[in-house]
């Protein structure tokens, strides 16, 4: 009989006994709502004052409460998932789990499945806020699934590097640092790459050269760029992603991949995170690990 | 039931193992001693498969455990020096939570759990949460967890360490209970006089290799026991010592409190002689006598590379 992998169901429980978990619920959908409430007045008496109806910024609306969603699990997830390997192995009891029967895979995946499922249960727990955009139409269930998809890969791609950080390092503290600052890279560093590479090629090249190359392709690991180009998608309002990636325009021209880029980007964070995933596992192996306490 | 053969574990430029032998009968309980860094948790951590040997072969009743480390993890339980244990687990979680990593589940696991915590005495303790046991019933715990599978070889690294009197000797009666079920018992402990009480074999390590093995009597037999001359003092340390360093059959002297320990070449005769000679120096001597040979003795003289508390060599030592 195939049995709920151990590790998952040990942290779960353990997990809902702790006072953590609604706190986090708690202080994720607080902060959410608070912004949407808040956002949601400002619109309200801007139409008082105004008595101007601009449907815009509903969509505004809606953008901004997902963008704050999407920044609130970056910034929980690696925190959330940097103790998990090394919390064993300052507990002790991560030697006594591999002296069982249980794998390397079956821990690590144990761990991030249990890590995951705090994130689904914070997804979903803020739908309602997310779904206040529904009052005024505009924007349909397919848009919010997938916005809801690419909040899922973000978190897979996040809890991964958590995870892989957590194995690698020796302790929590440095897994966590560690964390934060891969997601950084893969978030705001490649866009950053990018946008210093365009920058670079226009004082080096000729005028008009430079909006052509640079490294668009990096992008499709960045979960800020998918995010970004599933909400122009769906609210337009593509300045930010323009003012971001300048070769953007070309891009559209050229019809590089700009269409689909969502599907692209994900695929490779999900690649991405199933690399970081295999690193855990490697990174787990005691017998590679080399120890100095006799 | 273990036999390890020339094995060898080096972490950069420390030499760790230095083809250490080692041999466990089926049945016995051993006890595996040696002083700090001599190489006693990494032959632990290489034969329950945490630490990959350089060279050599470790068997586990005939299952090599580098060629098949899955059927080696099924014949080991293992208690390591720190409890591992989760807080925030009812104890009864906590048994169930490694059975199900051994693959056990429901009704079977449950059983199990409950005649493991019945064994050790915990049974009354199953919907406590593992935050509010005492240090003595932790470790019960976690004697009980290395159980669940019913494998026939326990290791136990440093069991008894900051346990006190009572809990040490319920524990003591468990290994012999574990014993007397035909379980096979590798206990590596600093508390001498408990190994050489339960133990009836004994390991001594030391700089990565076996240095003494067999019963206590096979050892005391084999190695030539030096036992020291046990004499206390009341008064007049000072002169009892001046007297130690010119008496020419005084190998060593080492201080501990009131006792002076003095390793003595002489026999009978000589001894009685050494006693009237602090007698006449007016030394209050209140204890003079030459201790048994025993596992602590014994792992002493081994061990002993001249630095600790020797306050005296000879020079024809």
């Amino acid at each position: 009989m195939k049995i709920i992998n151990p590790v998952y169901r040990h942290e779960t429980r353990a997990g809902a006994r702790s006072f953590k978990l609604p706190l986090i619920v708690l202080a994720f959908n607080g902060v959410l709502a608070a912004v949407a409430l808040l956002n949601m007045y400002t619109m309200i008496i801007r139409v008082k004052l105004t008595a101007e109806l601009q449907y815009s910024s509903f969509l505004g609306l809606y953008a901004f409460v997902a963008a704050v969603e999407f920044a609130l699990l970056l910034l929980f997830i690696p925190a959330m998932t940097a103790g998990s390997i090394s919390g064993e192995r300052d507990r002790q009891t991560l030697d006594l789990m591999l002296t069982t029967r249980l794998t390397r895979s079956d821990i690590v995946f144990g761990k991030l499945a249990s890590n995951l499922s705090t994130v689904f249960l914070l997804i979903v727990s803020s739908f309602p806020i997310l779904g206040l955009v529904f009052i005024y139409g505009g924007v349909t269930m397919a848009d919010v699934g997938l916005v809801l998809l690419c909040y899922v890969v973000t978190a897979v791609l996040a809890g991964s590097i958590g995870i892989f950080c957590s194995a690698a390092a020796r302790r929590t503290t440095m897994a966590t640092i560690a964390s934060y600052c891969i997601v950084a890279a893969l978030t705001a560093g490649t866009v950053g790459i990018n946008y210093l590479s365009v920058r670079f090629l226009d004082m080096t090249t000729v005028s008009g050269a430079s909006g052509k190359s640079g490294l668009l392709y990096l992008l499709l690991g960045s979960p800020a760029v998918t995010f970004l180009s599933v909400m122009e998608r769906q609210a337009g309002g593509g300045n930010i992603l323009a003012a971001l990636v300048p070769q953007l325009e070309w891009a559209r021209e050229a019809g590089v991949m700009t269409e689909y880029w969502w599907i692209f980007s994900m695929a490779v964070q999900l690649f991405l995170a199933a690399f970081f995933l295999w690193g855990a596992v490697k990174s787990m192996n005691p017998r590679r690990r080399r120890r100095r306490r006799l | 039931m273990l036999k390890i053969e020339n094995l060898k574990k080096v972490f950069g430029r420390t030499v760790a193992l230095d083809g250490l032998n080692m041999t466990v009968e089926d049945g016995a309980l051993y006890g595996f001693v040696g002083p700090n860094g001599a190489g006693k948790t990494t032959t632990i951590k290489t034969v329950i498969g945490l630490l990959l040997p350089d060279s050599g072969r470790i068997t586990v009743g005939g299952v090599d455990i580098v060629q098949e480390p899955g059927k080696m993890l099924s014949k080991i339980g293992y208690v390591p020096d720190s409890f591992g244990i989760y807080d925030n687990l009812k104890v009864a979680e906590y048994m169930e939570f490694f059975a199900a990593c051994y693959g056990l589940t429901g009704l079977k696991a449950r059983k199990r759990s409950q005649a493991l915590l019945e064994q050790v005495g915990l049974d009354d303790k199953a919907d406590f949460y593992v935050e509010g046991l005492s240090r003595g019933m932790k470790q019960r715990l976690c004697l009980a967890r290395a159980l669940i599978h019913n494998p026939p070889l326990l290791i136990m690294d440093e069991p008894t360490a900051g346990l006190d009197p009572r809990t040490r000797y319920e524990f003591k009666e468990i290994l012999k209970d574990l014993r007397g079920q035909g379980k096979t018992v590798l206990i590596s402990s600093h508390i001498l006089p408990e190994l050489a009480e339960i133990c009836t074999d004994i390991g001594i390590v030391d700089q990565g290799r076996m240095v003494a093995e067999g019963s206590l009597d096979q050892i005391l037999e084999k190695i030539n026991v030096t036992t020291p001359l046990m004499i206390s003092v009341a008064e007049g340390q000072q002169a009892a010592l001046r007297i130690l360093r010119e008496h020419p059959m005084v190998e060593t002297i080492t201080i501990r409190d009131e006792d002076i320990m003095v390793g003595f070449s002489g026999d009978k005769q000589d001894e009685a002689a050494l006693l009237q000679q602090l007698v006449d120096a007016e030394v209050q001597v209140y204890g003079f006598v030459r201790e048994r040979g025993n596992l602590e003795s014994v792992f002493m003289q081994i061990t002993d590379h001249g630095e600790e508390g020797t306050v005296l060599i000879h020079e024809d030592y």
